[in-house]
Order: C-alpha cells, then sequence, then structure tokens
C-alpha cells in the first residue's frame, strides 16, 4: 500500500536561475500542494493532468527521487507499506519499486541488453545461477527474446523502452512506476507495453504510471488521478472517465480517452499545382537500401503526415527532404527545377524532436538572428510578434517549455526563408493544450504557403492538422492518401493495422 | 561459475565470450583479448609513466606499436591502425620541425612534445573504454572496495560517453540548417560561432543525460552496498599478467636501458 499523506512540495529553484530571472517558466511548476492519496495493493492508477501539473512529482516522492535527488522544500510523508520512505535507503527503495521513465535512450546504463536486463540483480547480488534464471524468465513472460544480446546503438525506441521494462520486470519489484512510458513510442510499442502491463496487473502488482496519451491505459486502469496546479482536482473511474464529453476533456486539457472518438478535422483540399515533386527517389544508408521508388507531387501549404513503424525509414526520408542526407537517386524537383542536397539545405528546416539541440544563442532573440544571414531587425521583431515570442524575447531559449522551444525553431526557420519544414515527433510528451498549438501552429504556416511534413505517431495530431498521409514501410511509401472524412477508415486500418499486425 | 568456465580459466585460454556476442557500430567487441579491467587501470598506469618518462622519440613510438598491438588483441583493428599511422605521420613531423629554426622551432616543438606526452594514453583510454561495459566496470571496482563516490560517477562517464556522438549527429544536422557547416574552414573563419554552436547544445544534452543516467542507476539499486554480482564474469586470468608483464617491461627498459634507444 502506498500513501501520500498531506504532501507540499516545492522544487528548489538554483540561485543562479533566481538571480539571472532565468526561473520565469519553472519556477512554481510541478510542486504539490496538500496531495493526499492512498493507493491498495495490485491497484492501477493513472495519473494525468496538463504538463506542470505535479504528476511527474508524485512519481518521483513514490521512488524516493524526492527529496534525495531533486531537492525542494517538503512536508507530508510517503508511506510505502507502512514505512516512511524517508528512512529507506534509495537501493532498498529501488528492491520494492522499480520505475520506468520517459526517455529510453537515457535509462540505458549499459550498452547491450543482456547486461542492461541484469544491471538491477547485479546490484542486488543475486547469485548467477538465480540471476540466469530470472532473466530467462523474463525474457519469455515479456517476449523479448529477438531482443537478447543486441547494442542499445541498433534498438530502436520502442524496443529500447521493452529492455528498460525488462529491467524492472526482472528485479520483481512489488510497485511498478512510469512516467510518460509511451512518449516515444509508436502504436505497435504502445500495444505491447499495455500487454506488460496487463500482465503485471495480472500478478497483482501496484502501478502507478503518470501519461499524456490515455486511451491505451483506459482498460487497465482501476482509477485515474486528474491534477490541476499541484492538487488532485479529481478521481474518477475509467467508465466515469469515459463519459466525459469532448468539450470538457479539453477544457480539463486531456488527450482523448478514445482513438474511435477522434475524427478528422481538417478538410483537404487537393492541392492546386505541385510545388515540389520526388521523381524515383531512393534512398540508401550506408551501402543499404532504406526507401525505393518514391514518387511524390506536393502543392504549396500542404501538410504531410509520415506515419510508419520505428526504422521503417521516415528519418532518413526526412533528412533526404531537408538535404541532410545525401546518398539518393532520382529527382527532387521544386518549381520545375531539380534540386540538389545543397538546395534542398537551403530550402527546408526540421524542427527536430528534441529541439534543444538546435538552440544555440543565449535569449530567444539573439537565437532568432543567430548565424543568420540577412537577418533584420525589423525581420525579427515582426516574426517573433506573428509567433507570441516577444514576452520571451530575453529569457534562455532553454527556461522555455517543449512546445515554446518549438515556436522559437520555427521562428528561425521563417527568418531563414525556409519553405519547407519538416516537423520529427513534434508531439512527444506534449499535453492536450501544447499538442492543439503546435497543430495551431501548423495550420498557420500551412495558410502561409508552406509545405510541411510531419513525421508521427500521434493519432489525434494527424486528425487535427495533415491533409495527406504518406504510409511508409517495407522500404517503400506504400500508401499515400488525402485525410478526409471519407478516408478516416483508412487511416483508423492504418493506425489499428499496425496496432494488430503482429497477430493481436 | 559453470565448471566449463573454470576449467577455461585454469587453462588460461583466452576468454572467447561465444553466448555474449554482439557488434557495436559493427565492429565485435566483446570477440578479443578480455581482460579484468582493474588490469586495464594498471596497464594505463604505467602507460601514463613512460610516456612522461619516455628518454626518446623512438620509444615512444615503439610504445605506441605496444598500445597497438593490444588493441588490435583487444580486437579494435581499425582504430588501433589509424591511430598507429597518424602518430607515425606526428612522429615525421617532428623530426621536420626539429630542423626548423628559430621561435618557429620552438613553438612546433613545445606543441609537438605535448602531442607526445598525451597522444599514448589519448590512444590507449580509448581502447580500455570502448572494451570495458560498465558492468564489468562497476563489479571490478566493487571487489578491490574502491569508494562508490568515485565509482558511480566514473561509471555514468564511461556511459556518458556513447552519447556524444550520438549528440553530436544531431548538432551537426542543426547546425547545417543554419548555414553554419560544422567543417574546419568554418571553423578558422568564424571560430566563436562555431564553438558555440557546438558546445551550448553539447553542454545542455550532456547535464539531461548525465542527470537522467544518474536517476536510471538510482533507482535501480547501484548505491547497494552488498558485493556486487555479475552476468558477465570477471577475474584475473593469465593474460591479465601477460599484459601487465608487456607494459611493466617496456617501462622498465625505458627506465634502465637508456642506451638502447
Amino acid at each position: 500500500m502506498i500513501e501520500l499523506k498531506q504532501i507540499n512540495f516545492s522544487y528548489k529553484v538554483s540561485r543562479a536561475e533566481r538571480e539571472g530571472g532565468l526561473g520565469r517558466s519553472g519556477q512554481e511548476k510541478g510542486g504539490l500542494q496538500d496531495v493526499s492519496l492512498t493507493i491498495q495493493d495490485g491497484e492501477c492508477i493513472l495519473l494525468c493532468g496538463r504538463s506542470g501539473c505535479g504528476k511527474t512529482t508524485i512519481t518521483r516522492l513514490v521512488n524516493g527521487l524526492i527529496p534525495r535527488f531533486y531537492a525542494g522544500d517538503l512536508s507530508g510523508k510517503v508511506l510505502i507499506n507502512g514505512q516512511d520512505i524517508a528512512d529507506l535507503p534509495m537501493y532498498e527503495i529501488a528492491e520494492h519499486i522499480g520505475s520506468v521513465f520517459q526517455n529510453p535512450r537515457t535509462q540505458f546504463f549499459n550498452v547491450d541488453s543482456d547486461s542492461e536486463i541484469a544491471f538491477g540483480l547485479e546490484n542486488e547480488a543475486c547469485p548467477p545461477e538465480e540471476m540466469k534464471r530470472r532473466i530467462d524468465l523474463t525474457v519469455k513472460d515479456l517476449d523479448i527474446g529477438h531482443l537478447r544480446g543486441r547494442s542499445i546503438h541498433e534498438l530502436s525506441g520502442g524496443e529500447k523502452q521493452k529492455i528498460a521494462f525488462a529491467s524492472v520486470y526482472t528485479m520483481n519489484p512489488d510497485i511498478y512506476l512510469l512516467d510518460e512510458p509511451s512518449s516515444n513510442l509508436d502504436m505497435d510499442a504502445i500495444r505491447d507495453l499495455k500487454q506488460h502491463l496487463a500482465l503485471v496487473k495480472k500478478q497483482g502488482k501496484t502501478i502507478l504510471i503518470a501519461e499524456h496519451r490515455l486511451y491505451y491505459l483506459m482498460d487497465i486502469a482501476d482509477r485515474i488521478v486528474y491534477m490541476e496546479r499541484g492538487r488532485i482536482a479529481g478521481i474518477f473511474t475509467p467508465e466515469q472517465f469515459r463519459e466525459f464529453s469532448e468539450a470538457k476533456r479539453e477544457e480539463m486539457g486531456l488527450r482523448a480517452a478514445s482513438l474511435n472518438t477522434v475524427h478528422p478535422k481538417v478538410v483537404s483540399q487537393l492541392p492546386s499545382d505541385s510545388l515540389l515533386e520526388l521523381k524515383s527517389v531512393s534512398l540508401r544508408y550506408q551501402k543499404r537500401s532504406v526507401l525505393d521508388g518514391i514518387n511524390l507531387k506536393v502543392g504549396a501549404g500542404a501538410v504531410i503526415g509520415i506515419i510508419g513503424h520505428n526504422g521503417a525509414g521516415k528519418t532518413t526520408l526526412s533528412r533526404a527532404l531537408c538535404g541532410l542526407h545525401k546518398k539518393s537517386e532520382g529527382q527532387f524537383i521544386w518549381n520545375g527545377q531539380p534540386q540538389s542536397y545543397k538546395d534542398r539545405l537551403k530550402r527546408s528546416y526540421m524542427v527536430m524532436q528534441d529541439v534543444n539541440y538546435e538552440l544555440f544563442a543565449e535569449s530567444v532573440r539573439a537565437e532568432c538572428a543567430f548565424g543568420i544571414r540577412g537577418a533584420t531587425l525589423g525581420l525579427v521583431d515582426s516574426t517573433m510578434e506573428k509567433l507570441g515570442l516577444t514576452p520571451y524575447q530575453d529569457e534562455h531559449p532553454n527556461t522555455l517549455s517543449g512546445g515554446q522551444k518549438q515556436r522559437v525553431a520555427v521562428a528561425v526557420s521563417m527568418i531563414c526563408g525556409k519553405e519547407l519544414l519538416v516537423f520529427d515527433e513534434p508531439t512527444s510528451g506534449l499535453d492536450f493544450d501544447s499538442m492543439a498549438q503546435v497543430a495551431e501552429l501548423i495550420r498557420e504556416l500551412s495558410a502561409a504557403g508552406k509545405i510541411i511534413f510531419i513525421v508521427t505517431h500521434d493519432y489525434e495530431f494527424i486528425c487535427r492538422t495533415c491533409s495527406r498521409v504518406l504510409h511508409v514501410d517495407h522500404g517503400e511509401v506504400c500508401d499515400d492518401f488525402p485525410v478526409s472524412g471519407v478516408t478516416e477508415n483508412r487511416i483508423m486500418k492504418l493506425f489499428s493495422m499496425q496496432q494488430f499486425a503482429k497477430g493481436d | 561459475m559453470s565448471k566449463e568456465q573454470s576449467e577455461r580459466r585454469a587453462l588460461g585460454v583466452l576468454r572467447m565470450s561465444d553466448d555474449w556476442n554482439y557488434s557495436m557500430n559493427g565492429e565485435t567487441v566483446c570477440n578479443g583479448l578480455w581482460i579484468d579491467p582493474r588490469t586495464k587501470i594498471v596497464i594505463l598506469l604505467l602507460c601514463v609513466l613512460s610516456a612522461t618518462m619516455a628518454p626518446s622519440m623512438r620509444y615512444e613510438m615503439l610504445l605506441v606499436l605496444l598500445i597497438a598491438c593490444f588493441g588490435i588483441a583487444c580486437r579494435k583493428v581499425r582504430y588501433s591502425i589509424i591511430g598507429a599511422l597518424v602518430y607515425a605521420a606526428v612522429y615525421f613531423v617532428t623530426i621536420a620541425a626539429l630542423k626548423t629554426h628559430g621561435s618557429v622551432q620552438v613553438m612546433l616543438v613545445a606543441f609537438l612534445g605535448l602531442v607526445h606526452k598525451v597522444y599514448p594514453c589519448g590512444i590507449l583510454s580509448g581502447i580500455i573504454i570502448s572494451t570495458t561495459k560498465v558492468g564489468e566496470f562497476l563489479s571490478a571496482m566493487n571487489r578491490s572496495h574502491a569508494s562508490r563516490k568515485i565509482v558511480i560517477p566514473v561509471a555514468v562517464m564511461l556511459r556518458y560517453i556513447p552519447t556524444v556522438r550520438e549528440d553530436w549527429r544531431f548538432i551537426k544536422d542543426a547546425m547545417k540548417m543554419r548555414d553554419i557547416s560544422p567543417s574546419l574552414k568554418s571553423f578558422l573563419m568564424h571560430p566563436g560561432m562555431t564553438i558555440e554552436c557546438i558546445y551550448v547544445p553539447l553542454m545542455m544534452a550532456a547535464s539531461k543525460t548525465a542527470d537522467e543516467l544518474t536517476v536510471a542507476s538510482v533507482t535501480r539499486g547501484i548505491e547497494n552496498p552488498k558485493t556486487r554480482t555479475s552476468i558477465v564474469q570477471i577475474g584475473f586470468g593469465i593474460w591479465d599478467a601477460v599484459v601487465t608483464v608487456c607494459f611493466l617491461a617496456l617501462f622498465l627498459v625505458g627506465q634502465f636501458c637508456k642506451g638502447v634507444f
């Protein structure tokens, strides 16, 4: 049993942040006010709410990272089976509570999958024979035999997340804690995650999961805790939750409880004449052919969703569109002119999944002009105004929220005069509000005549933004059709086909 | 330990890890010579001593060759050969530099002298880091009762190094899209901007990655004071002795038979 008793918590803002006035967006975020919650053994609790509502903070309190790793002012008690967490050392907590985090890339402590699965047991000083037995059992239970003995550098995000789950599963904890585990996963991987969660639930384990994507947890969760500004604003059963109207749910800042209620919103108009054309383009990666025979005609203002499994070649395709991937055959034609990769590089911009990589300067304003030839003050000002960045112009880009950072990157692309934009997983880890804002931004860009490609696994987001869908799989573009009420079934099928491809 | 394994160790057979076969970036990591992480630290120390107290350049060349042989034995073939060739180039440049005169010579020789001292240790560290698994390192340190306050940060660092390569790929892309090419030429033309472009995102990524790695390890009990077990058997074998003797011999030869070089 987990008991949270009258918890008040606020993160400590470091002195540098306070003095530099940097903490503005991060200051009060994620703190908790008077939170009390009792979780019974074997229960599955879903924590939801807007970004910064404190759901991650609760998971950190339970696994002891607060206050040991994240400092702050804490009052109240966290009890696990009647024992105060504050009295236990981290390694003892680790034996009872297994944690899976959001980013699969950085929760690996080893560079090969076997060592990673064994890692927790090694720390517990489990005898080698027993260790081998438990690893074999884990591999069997979770059906991950094909992932044994692999280097993490060759695993996809979904596979990494499976290994991360497996490494916790081998330790056989009583409580599983998951913090936005689906953020970087495709539909298939989410389905597998759901199965794994159902399995541990059947074993009578307690599950506590903080998540933005809700639909896949509706069959598993026993109670849904909705949080708002650090308080528990309501506790619902999945049945009650499904009853909520769309308007109410959106007002609460939550994603859909079921994908069946989500329908395409964009009225797709077929592009008048083609601006960008790909003629039998083939892409190779280190001598291996990734995608073959891509033929595509795209008009100005088109918003195209690129979907497909992790590792199907979506990234290579988007990098090639931006001129970052050079090894290709066939022709890229822009407005009748064939384009070399250098021309493409000049014309296009990618908003990366981790936007931090493309932010270099010390303030938003400086960022907008950084390294750009011909960035006049007037242009910078008007662009920031247009994207609603003016209030933040003197802040450090790193202190902004994920959605705001994306806006800065988009501002840079507009100042550079880029005409083709690629968004790589723009909604991973975003709550409903931010997702709606990104969708709005993309609609504006589309209205301005830009061509936009979106690599995504997010069905809700596709329905909100895309005018067309490209399905990439088996080394080719195997489907290409407009998004509308008419094709809704086809898209659903694509997603559910992906969902059940392995024989569910 | 299984009977077979102990037999193999007793015989001093090269420990080929048959069921732990995997590749990293196309290179096979574990199929070569395997020595204990503690031995690796000892030979690194010997290498530092040899390099700093080297009697001549020819001696250093020999040291680099020995390191390259060690690297090849660890199946880091390409890395070792390139490493040795680059050193050979530096060697000849140094000889040429010695023939120049005046302040140019002072400058060049001072710089190259530094390169000569650091290079052998750098290349050996590269081999050691890429062939040591974090788990092995932790278990080895745990057995020699090293303080956790040192071991855990070093382990996080060991793990962090491969992520830099991935980060670098993203940063390179981002730079290209901004018209700042990540090349030597642009570095010479706009050094300030190029450095900013690389280190700002790299630092941001580094602090986040290090935090997340630490959290991931702490929540799985890395701080447990019990003697750690390991899925990969560690321990000293005959090859640890062979490698140590090779490096020790070279060091002693350098100190006591200076006339040879």
